[in-house]
């Protein structure tokens, strides 16, 4: 079957041969995956592709998914672009990818708690000491302490991408309060009432036991003595930009979602007010930055924390998930020495590919960065959400220039990497009614705890919507894609 | 010989508008160490809210009070009994010269080990150049006891001249300061030589006519190959001995305030204390 065979919606479709095209392959056939879904599809109009996607947008609304979006000096909210043609991912791929970031958050966990005790990785000059003493992220508080369970990062999100050479690569970890996982099981929700009749030809797994898993990982690591452990999730706020995610998933579990002020800590117990008076906590989901967990540790103008509630934590007498200190291990300079931490704590090799890195830091690299802006991806090591990242071949001979200065004023803030060409994916264009390539990634969530592993089957799938963009982070502008991974047997 | 320590800590806070709930972390007891032993311990506050016992965040002990009730004035007290060991700190360090105890500064074992005395804070790092330099002829000890009476020397104790916040630009131009500016800038000094150091918060022992005696006292342990952690107080250009009686330390001030708190008030407040540290020589047994 070929992409132009009576499907009017495509006639439209430019496949850039430059790229990996997530469903035609450099023959313009339809891949096997997507075969039944490309036919189905075929017995559509444009016109009907628009309606289907006000259906989807209103199932949004009505969810009242939103996000906000920091600016200059403005917070805007939006609803997160939800997008018709679901990506697909067969079994095998996908036991591929499983392992893979299963083996990634597992190595990091042997990495922080070997980084906040002996130290060894370092002491054998594997990975260099000034990354980590000059990290803004490594927490004193947490050194020579076991966290329950041994557990540092309970919650990873792998971001993942698959370059022209149909490889999957790993852009970054995130192991400080990963969020996005919200939207994978809200994405499902609206497909599957947009589009019912075209998900129920395929056998795809379930995301929606995710909440479910999450708590009983939450259950493996409490503390020592408590038999059924209280859990429950806190939130900065309604103002923060994951909030929706944060109730959502504390519904989901059948958990209280609290703020800091609904907490105190008496004699380093941490309680919950409740109209039936305070109730012991174990175990706490804590969507608050490490700086503001603690008052009394951390910023001490933080007022979105539980003063008391380090102390509490480092008696034993609650669980942190994740751990406070996260933040030191996913940092885009560690990022680089993912292949041998795996080797070094796990002595496997990796099974899921990293980009390779220029350490600006590094008088050679910080040379060849320099001549090169133009071919690379600058990054500073220490922003999430894609806000600082420079494009090399998009920026004109000044912008180059202004990088360079940056990047030589603080040489340790800056990494490079060459530019990979994201794959794309049919992407509902609403106002042309057609569906073009757009560039896409996966995050996808892994769950560790106590003798306890999970990985969601399935993912969020992120589209950057504006064409040729290559940043596809919800606060740039991104939407997004149900994401199906197939079961065994088609 | 030991000596017997008692020592009394009082606070008072005011406030201008009454207070709505507030809670305080008092980082004030004397650690249990080799040199140091606590017999006892009180803490008593005017409005009889009971006292938790608890820990910061790199495990010394802490007295938290969290009183429900609304009030705009509170007093806290504190009684503490140590034995102190007088020992001769000479002996125990290492005063000889060797390139070797240099070079041990450098190995990746030393430094990853205490990696968090060694990274620069706000209040520990130098912007401009000092006219202290180590001399490589003289054992790390002794260039340490030179920076000592180098601050001392080049250094007024005046206070109400500098704030927690004062960084060490400031400290330098101005050349006057409190124990915990002179503490600040050793650090700083011995930290860019590579020696881990870090600040210790305690109770200096009064009655020599030393400074820091009415208040909490703030000198620097460093680290070193040979000898281990030792005491350094610029302040006074001693070695911290029989009358430095330790609470706590940190990476700097920062991480030891005698008292932190989060009170949900408006308006101003103030806050004094002062410190009593009396002694009584020990026949030995």
């Amino acid at each position: 079957m070929k992409r132009k065979d009576n499907n009017p919606t495509f006639e439209s479709y430019n496949r850039d041969p430059k790229l990996y095209d997530e469903i035609f392959d450099e023959h313009e056939n339809v891949r096997e995956t997507y075969k039944t879904l490309f036919e189905l599809y075929s017995e559509h109009s444009a016109q009907d592709f628009g309606r289907l996607n006000n259906k989807a947008k209103a199932s949004f609304f009505n969810q009242g998914i939103t996000f906000q979006v920091y600016g200059d000096h403005e917070i805007k909210e939006k609803i997160f672009p939800f997008d018709l043609f679901p990506r697909i991912i067969d079994s095998e791929e996908w036991e591929h990818i499983e392992k893979g970031v299963l083996q990634r958050s597992k190595a990091l966990n042997a990495f922080l708690h070997d980084l906040y005790h002996d130290k060894n990785i370092i002491k054998e000059g594997i990975v260099p000491l000034d990354l980590i003493s000059s990290s803004e992220n490594y927490l004193d508080q947490m050194n020579g302490f076991d966290p329950p369970g041994g557990i540092y990062n309970h919650i990873s999100g792998t971001d993942l991408i698959k370059h022209s050479d149909g490889k999957y690569y790993v852009l970054e970890d995130n192991i400080r309060c990963p969020s996005g996982v919200s939207y994978v099981i809200c994405n499902r929700t609206a497909l599957k009432r947009a589009l019912f009749g075209v998900f129920n030809h395929y056998q795809a797994h379930t995301v929606t036991d995710y909440a479910q898993n999450l708590l009983e990982i939450l259950e493996t690591v409490k503390p020592k003595g408590v038999d059924v452990p209280n859990c429950v999730v806190i939130t900065p706020g309604i103002y923060n930009s994951a909030y929706y995610e944060h109730s959502y998933l504390a519904k989901a579990m059948g958990v209280e979602l609290v703020e800091g002020r609904d907490l105190f800590v008496e004699n380093d117990f941490v309680y919950m007010k409740t109209i039936n008076g305070p109730e012991k906590v174990d175990v706490i989901y804590r969507r608050i930055d490490d700086q503001f967990l603690d008052p009394l540790e951390f910023k001490p103008d933080s007022a979105i924390g539980v003063p008391g509630l380090m102390a509490a934590y480092k008696q034993g007498n609650v669980c942190l998930v994740n751990a406070p200190g996260t933040g030191v291990a996913d940092d885009k300079a560690i990022y680089t020495y993912m292949p041998e931490i795996i080797k070094y704590y796990l002595d496997e090799e990796p099974i899921l590919n990293n980009v390779s890195t220029y350490h600006c830091s590094r008088p050679d690299e910080l040379k060849y960065v320099l001549d090169n802006v133009h071919n690379l991806v600058i990054k500073p090591v220490d922003e999430a959400g894609g806000y600082g990242i420079s494009i090399g071949n998009r920026l004109t001979q000044e912008e180059i220039e202004e990088v360079k200065a940056t990047i030589i004023a603080s040489p340790r803030k800056y990494i490079a990497q060459p530019i990979m060409s994201l794959s794309v994916h049919p992407t509902y264009i609403e106002d042309k009614e057609c569906f073009e390539p757009r560039h896409v990634d996966l995050r996808t969530f892994t769950l560790l705890g106590e003798n306890k592993e999970f990985v969601l089957k399935g993912g969020l799938t992120r589209v950057a919507l504006q064409k040729g963009n290559l940043i596809v982070n919800s606060s740039q502008g991104g939407g997004s894609k149900d994401t199906w991974v197939l079961k065994n047997n088609q | 010989m030991n000596l017997d320590y008692t020592i009394r800590y009082t606070a008072k806070n005011t406030y201008q508008n009454e207070t709505n709930g507030a809670l305080w972390q008092f980082l004030i007891i004397p650690e249990n160490n080799e040199s140091q032993e606590l017999i006892s311990d009180d803490f008593s506050n005017s409005l009889n809210t009971p006292v938790e016992n608890s820990v910061n965040g790199y495990d010394f002990r802490t007295y938290r009070i969290r009183p429900k009730q609304s009030f705009e004035e509170i007093e806290f007290t504190a009684d503490f009994k140590i034995i102190k060991k007088v020992e001769n700190i000479f002996e125990k360090v290492s005063q000889e010269f060797s390139e070797r105890e240099f070079e041990d500064l450098k190995s990746l074992e030393f430094k990853a080990g205490n990696d968090v005395f060694l990274r620069n804070t706000d209040l520990t790092t130098l912007h401009q150049e000092v006219d202290f330099k180590f001399d490589k002829t003289l054992s790390l000890f002794e260039n340490l006891q030179n920076l000592n009476s180098w601050i001392k020397e080049e250094f007024t104790f005046k206070t109400n001249v500098t704030d927690i916040d004062t960084d060490l630009n400031h400290i330098l131009e101005i050349k006057q300061g409190v124990c915990q500016d002179f503490t600040h800038l050793f650090i700083a000094i011995a930290k860019q030589f590579g020696i881990p150091s870090r600040y210790v918060s305690g109770y200096l022992h009064q009655g020599n006519g030393y400074f820091g005696d009415s208040q909490m006292h703030a000198w620097v342990e460093c680290c070193l190959p040979d000898s281990g952690w030792i005491g350094f107080d610029p302040t006074n250009n001693l070695i911290a001995a029989e009358n430095h009686i330790k609470v706590a330390h940190g990476k700097d001030y920062t991480d030891c305030p005698p008292l932190k708190g989060v009170v949900y008030s408006s308006g101003k407040n103030e806050t004094e204390y002062t410190v009593q540290v009396s002694s009584q020589k020990q026949q030995q047994q």
